[in-house]
């Protein structure tokens, strides 16, 4: 028997045993697809309990106002610097670019109208919505996370305190709340972005800005926004609380959650984005 | 169910009967009897993996048991809801192995947690209580520290008194002096044997490694292998016993029964 050598090709098995051994192989391949479909449906079992248990949460005292507005103000107001500054740039690169496009057949007094109708029913939602899904909900679920590696979650159960209530229930309502807040903040200063760049640089017509930008923007479409923005506050909200609760496996366990989290929640948004955007008008 | 510990002649204050209970295809419990003496620290020994965490648990009803029964007073928790399981934990302290004080909060606010939540207090009462048990563990003038500022003996403490603070029925210790240099395992021992004798109507649990301490202030020791109790007694028993099983243990031996 020879020893092969490092430079040799790997020899296949004869085609024979491979033929044989094919349906072998796709029985394997079948039931790996299968095992990892019910860690999927574990998974989201688990999601939907926490979700559950959240909401149910809303209505359970004690309501410990002080972590609830605590939360606003880490998930909301701590935001509001990467929300302004994101709204207005991409309100002023939106405005450029569609600038150049329509003056290629002159309708640049459609510009303010089409800024206004992007920005509120899918810009603001959505970038508002990955904007502090990165922010916010990769803390979140870093926070649980290690408080659960460190026993801090268990303390509380050894407290006869729900940590559901405690710690996921002003999560989860200060996501639902803030998000449409920091989404409405989002579609006016993007437009205030649009605005300054089509009026003092692109030296547009005012009156041609503003009257299409009413005309277009519909009440329905600010709402419609708001609505998505809703929905993705919690998503984020019980994704990273989900997350962060059942964290295993010490610090390595803590930056999957974190990871995880935020590329589940982000796919999550922009799924349901399309979803809402089909049912509604 | 009212029966007496046959080691310390106090009547039970948790019993266990025939539990057993199962990870997976690690059957961790397998029919684990244990009265635990009602005012007396009883502590816990065996290898890790033996199930000593979980026996803990068990009680708080923080995991259930596959089969088997378990009373603590008069209750058996295993035949109550979860509302009620919750009614018997504020009937317990519970000191974590690292502590696990809240990271957010500072010392003073770790200790009044559990009044905050579960008493009606004024805001004095609570500076009262919370100040008094700082003393007894030694630990004046750190209230305003973060856990982060703790060493691992002082979150320790902090950790007792908070479990204190309600004046539990049951204290449990998961293995109080683990991480702690020798003289600060003697202070810890120290505490838990003044702790005891300031409350003389506590239950105490301990799970301990700690065979120096496990021999001093325990009244009455329990020895977990293979998920049930190989042995139990008390401290002079276990000192005086020729067993192998004890032997290796208090030896810390590799040859014996327990295999590494």
């Amino acid at each position: 028997m020879t020893i092969p050598s490092a430079g040799d090709v790997p020899v296949l098995p004869p085609l024979w045993l491979r033929v044989v051994l094919l349906p072998v192989r796709l029985i394997e391949m079948l039931g790996a697809w299968v095992l990892s479909f019910r860690e999927v449906a574990e998974e989201t079992g688990r999601w939907a309990r926490i979700f559950a248990m959240g909401l149910l949460n809303f209505f359970i005292p004690p309501f410990r106002l002080r972590l609830i507005i605590g939360q606003c103000e880490f998930i909301g107001v701590q935001s509001l610097p990467i929300i302004l500054l994101a709204s207005a740039f991409t309100g002023a690169v939106f405005t450029l670019q569609s600038y150049r496009a329509f003056a290629l057949f002159g309708a640049e007094a459609m510009v303010g109208g089409t800024v206004g109708v992007a920005l509120t029913r899918e810009l603001g939602p959505t970038l508002t919505g990955l904007l502090v899904t990165g922010r916010a909900g990769s803390a979140i679920a870093a926070e649980l996370g290690s408080m659960r590696v460190t026993e801090q979650i268990d303390a509380l159960d050894a407290m006869a305190v729900d940590p559901v209530n405690y710690l996921v229930k002003p999560r989860m309502l200060a996501s639902l709340l803030m998000m449409p807040l920091l989404t409405a903040t989002f579609d006016f200063v993007g437009v205030a972005g649009s605005y300054i760049v089509g009026i003092y640089m692109l030296r547009m017509s005012e009156p041609d800005f503003m009257v299409r930008l009413r005309d277009w923007v519909d009440w329905d479409d600010i709402w419609g926004g708001l609505l998505k923005a809703t929905v993705f506050g919690l998503i984020m909200g019980s994704v990273a609380c989900y997350k962060g609760f059942y964290t295993r496996g010490g610090a390595k366990g803590v930056g999957v959650a974190t990871t995880t989290s935020v590329v589940v929640s982000s796919v999550a948004i922009l799924i349901a984005n399309f979803f809402i955007a089909w049912a509604l008008p | 169910m009212t029966e007496i510990d046959p080691i310390t002649g106090q009547p039970a204050a948790i019993v266990y009967r025939d539990v057993h209970k199962s990870f997976g295809q690690f059957h961790i419990l397998r029919g684990l009897n244990l009265t635990v003496p009602r005012g007396r620290i009883t502590v816990i020994i065996g290898r890790s993996g033996t199930g000593k965490s979980v026996t803990i648990k068990h009680v708080m009803g923080l995991m259930r048991p596959d089969k088997g029964r378990i009373w603590v007073g008069e209750d058996e928790l295993t035949a109550m809801n979860d509302r009620d399981l919750r009614t018997v934990r504020t009937r317990f302290g519970v000191v974590f192995q690292h502590a696990a004080l809240f990271d957010s909060m500072n010392v003073f606010e770790n200790i009044a947690f559990p009044l905050r939540e579960h008493e009606r207090r004024t805001e004095r009462e609570v500076q009262a209580r919370v100040y008094q048990l700082l003393a007894s563990v030694g630990l004046q003038g750190s209230e305003g520290k973060m856990p982060s500022e703790l060493s691992g003996g002082m979150a320790k403490r902090v950790g007792l008194a908070r479990a204190l603070v309600r004046n539990p029925e049951f204290l449990l210790y998961d293995e109080p002096t683990t991480g702690l240099d020798p003289i600060l395992t003697a202070a810890m021992d120290h505490l838990i044997a003044e702790t005891q004798r300031a409350h003389p109507s506590l239950t105490s649990l301990i799970i301990s490694h700690d065979m120096h301490a496990v021999l001093t202030i325990a009244d009455k020791i329990v020895m977990l292998f293979d998920g049930v109790v190989a042995h139990e007694g008390t401290p002079d028993y276990f000192r005086n016993s020729d067993d192998a099983l004890i032997r290796q243990f208090l030896t810390g031996s590799l040859d014996g029964p327990m295999k590494v």
